[in-house]
């Protein structure tokens, strides 16, 4: 996204201050149509986020906006697509995530001959018909329809859309007739289509399209990865894999990034498997039943390694130690790696950034090897390990024991750290005030008071803190000074603070988003939109924007920050207001994606990623 | 005495301004110091055809409260509703 200059930055706020302000300008026509694409797309984004958009204002970006994100919006429904039809320059449209777009509602978008990206991931009532109105979008270079109601005819249909560079079909039952059909797409760089009905015999088909970079196989029943000349990214989590053709090898030349999460391989896959991929840079074989590691040895352009939840141990950190040299990204987490592991791998890893060790028998000295031998580390993960905070000094002061965690200084662009684990005390965490660098600090232990709360605000980069199932009290919330940085406090299972305690320190900070089981949904930041597309997190993200989506646009009468009217009232007064007359003024049902719903939501996600 | 700069507006309407301040644009500066001839950077006159002397007046204004931002006069910059389009299409081509 391009960063506006400093006035334009201050015109955009002005401009989207209120709705008052919105009705100050909307007027200025001539101004509008010459608004460049990129200044009419940065003020629709503004106008989204302050929640003053409504669909007749759309009428007024017509002629300038090229890219429209309305990811997640519950509002979005016929009437705003009715205006989005005369949108002549659109480019690129973002409607994933919106509840209430279906067939009829994308009617509309037949007439944009500029469209040429199209996101309806997850639009659950878009089926076959409205695959049919895409059809005249001839321009269409990406789309993505995963998991929306289409079906195999409907997939089928996509094979007049020539111009299809990437197609995410993930979730759809894609068939082996459909990729047979879909070879109609020869432009076709990245193809997506987990969970697919794809067999071995139709992956056979993947191999003709002769442009294909990306290919995502996870959660079918292929068991065979298909040797596709130029192809950079491969996908196969949970996949079977059992044989290879072992002729073509060489052809997987090119390829970069290799996702294997939870797949299985046979006895005789795991030894050949990963022969000639010395290309790959990104290695993801987590949740594998992987027992030997030796072939790490011959991926010499590794960055990105993982290994969480696997057999991997000590005896194997030698062969991550020999492609050491190029590696940014570790994580072990969920290994049999210990402090003896560590200090192989320190020293071999010299620009390593992010490493978990999360869930690992790591101890106290494991922090000395990493803060002295790691220089490049900026995220660490060490929580549920064998860290006590303290290193036993062996020598004849006996029962002297020094803090460990101080070690950490060294590690000048450390700003991610996470210390999840039970045992840690405010003690042990005392040094974590000198580490000036942190923007990202988690922490999740019952031994845990006040006092460390009180020690932290002096970290002036701080953005989001977590002290979980703490023992705060509500007098130290109350005095808790926080880093003007401050934007998320997450204090759940911090069970002695009262519901008073919270609301002040929401009250007191409104720009800190505090999570708490008392601490309502805050509707105003939404630091989650920059997440990448179908990012585990994301779903769960999504869930919680479009709860806070959930505004009625009809009844600009109750007031705003009260979403769900369970939470501004408490039983008693509801039952009371069951028989007034002003309980007519509330939002139609429409308006609110019910609870379920967004359980469901996340479920299925969860099964999914 | 220190160096001016005279910004014209699309009406000719004429600001005369410290060069500092008219530098806070980088539009402005590569004019004003590239070394190419430009003939803005041998008389210090620069024509906006496409500003309005409204805005041009404001975008000054700007100039100098963003000096007194920035040497730590933390004051607010008050823009009227209106003028936001037209401001910042002239402050996206001046880089402001």
């Amino acid at each position: 996204m391009e960063k506006e200059s400093p006035l334009v930055r201050l015109c955009l706020e002005e401009a989207c201050k209120s709705g008052e302000s919105v009705e100050r300008w909307r007027l200025q026509r001539r101004s509008l149509e010459r608004l460049p694409p990129h200044l009419a797309d940065a003020l629709l984004r503004h106008l989204l986020a302050r929640r003053l958009l409504f669909p007749s204002l759309l009428e007024v970006f017509k002629h300038s906006v090229e890219k429209i994100d309305f990811r997640g919006e519950s509002s979005i429904n016929a009437e705003w697509m009715a205006y989005i039809g005369g949108f002549l320059n659109l480019s690129s449209l973002n409607l994933s995530d919106c509840p209430r777009i279906n067939n009829s509602t994308l009617w509309p978008i037949t007439g944009l001959t500029s469209l040429k990206e199209l996101d309806l991931s997850r639009c659950s009532k878009v089926t076959d018909a409205g695959i049919k109105h895409l059809q005249s979008v001839a321009n269409l270079e990406k789309l993505w329809i995963s998991q929306t109601g289409v079906t195999e005819a409907g997939i089928s249909l996509l094979a007049s859309l020539r111009n299809l560079c990437l197609l995410d079909l993930g979730g759809l039952p894609v068939t082996d007739h459909n990729l047979s059909s879909l070879q109609a797409l020869t432009k076709l760089e990245y193809l997506d289509i987990w969970g697919s009905n794809v067999t071995n015999q139709g992956a056979v088909g993947i191999l003709k399209f002769p442009n294909l970079s990306f290919l995502n196989l996870s959660w079918t029943s292929v068991t065979q990865a298909p040797n596709v000349p130029h192809l950079e990214c491969l996908h196969m989590n949970k996949c079977t894999l059992l044989s290879i053709e072992i002729t073509h090898t060489s052809a997987s030349a090119s390829l970069k990034k290799l996702v294997l999460s939870g797949a299985t391989f046979s006895a005789e896959t795991e030894t050949f498997f990963f022969t000639n991929k010395s290309s790959v840079t990104y290695l993801d074989v987590s949740k594998t039943s992987l027992q030997n590691f030796a072939f790490l040895e011959t991926m010499t352009k590794l960055e990105h390694l993982d290994l969480s939840s696997t057999a991997f141990g000590d005896d194997s950190v030698e062969f991550v130690a020999c492609v050491g040299d190029t590696l940014r990204n570790l994580n072990v987490s969920d290994t049999k790696i210990t402090t003896a592991g560590v200090e192989i791998l320190s020293g071999h890893v010299p620009k390593l950034e992010t490493l978990s060790l999360s869930q690992t028998f790591v101890d106290d000295l494991s922090i000395l090897y990493i803060s002295t031998m790691m220089p490049c580390i900026n995220a660490l993960d060490l929580s549920m390990t064998s860290i006590r905070g303290f290193i036993q000094q062996q020598e004849e002061e006996s029962k002297k024991s020094k803090p460990s965690l101080a070690a950490l200084q060294s590690l000048t662009s450390l700003g991610t750290l996470s210390l999840e684990h039970p045992y840690l005390s405010d003690n042990a965490l005392s040094p974590l005030s000198s580490l000036t660098g942190l923007t990202h600090l988690s922490l999740r232990s019952t031994s845990l008071t006040d006092f460390t709360l009180h020690n932290l605000s002096s970290l002036p980069n701080l953005v989001s803190l977590g002290v979980r199932d703490a023992v705060l009290t509500s007098i130290g919330l109350e005095k808790f000074k926080p880093p003007l940085t401050l934007r998320t406090l997450d204090l759940r299972g911090c069970w002695l603070l009262t519901k008073d305690a919270i609301a002040g320190f929401c009250k007191r900070h409104p720009h800190i988003k505090v999570r708490h089981e008392f601490a309502q949904e805050s509707s105003s930041l939404d630091q989650n939109r920059l997440l990448p597309r179908s990012s585990p997190q994301q779903s769960f993200a999504k869930t919680s924007r479009r709860k806070s989506n959930q505004r009625p646009e009809t009844s600009a009468a109750v007031s705003r920050s009260f979403i769900d009217q369970r939470v501004k009232y408490n039983r008693d007064e509801l039952v009371a207001l069951q028989d007034s007359p002003s309980s007519r003024l509330l939002p139609r049902e429409g308006n609110f994606v019910s609870v379920p719903e967004i359980l469901a939501d996340s479920v299925i996600h969860m099964v999914i990623q | 005495m220190r160096e001016t700069v005279k910004l014209i507006s699309m009406e000719g309407f004429e600001f005369v301004i410290d060069r500092e301040a008219a530098m806070v644009s980088q539009t402005i500066r590569s004019m004003l110091t590239s070394p190419g001839g430009f003939s803005e950077s041998k008389d210090g006159v620069v024509t906006f055809p496409d500003i309005s002397t409204t805005i041009l007046e404001k975008i000054c204004q700007y100039f100098y409260w963003s000096l007194q931002y920035s040497r730590g006069k933390e004051t607010e910059f008050y823009i009227e509703p209106e003028l936001t389009l037209e401001l910042m299409m002239a402050a996206n081509y001046l880089h402001t």
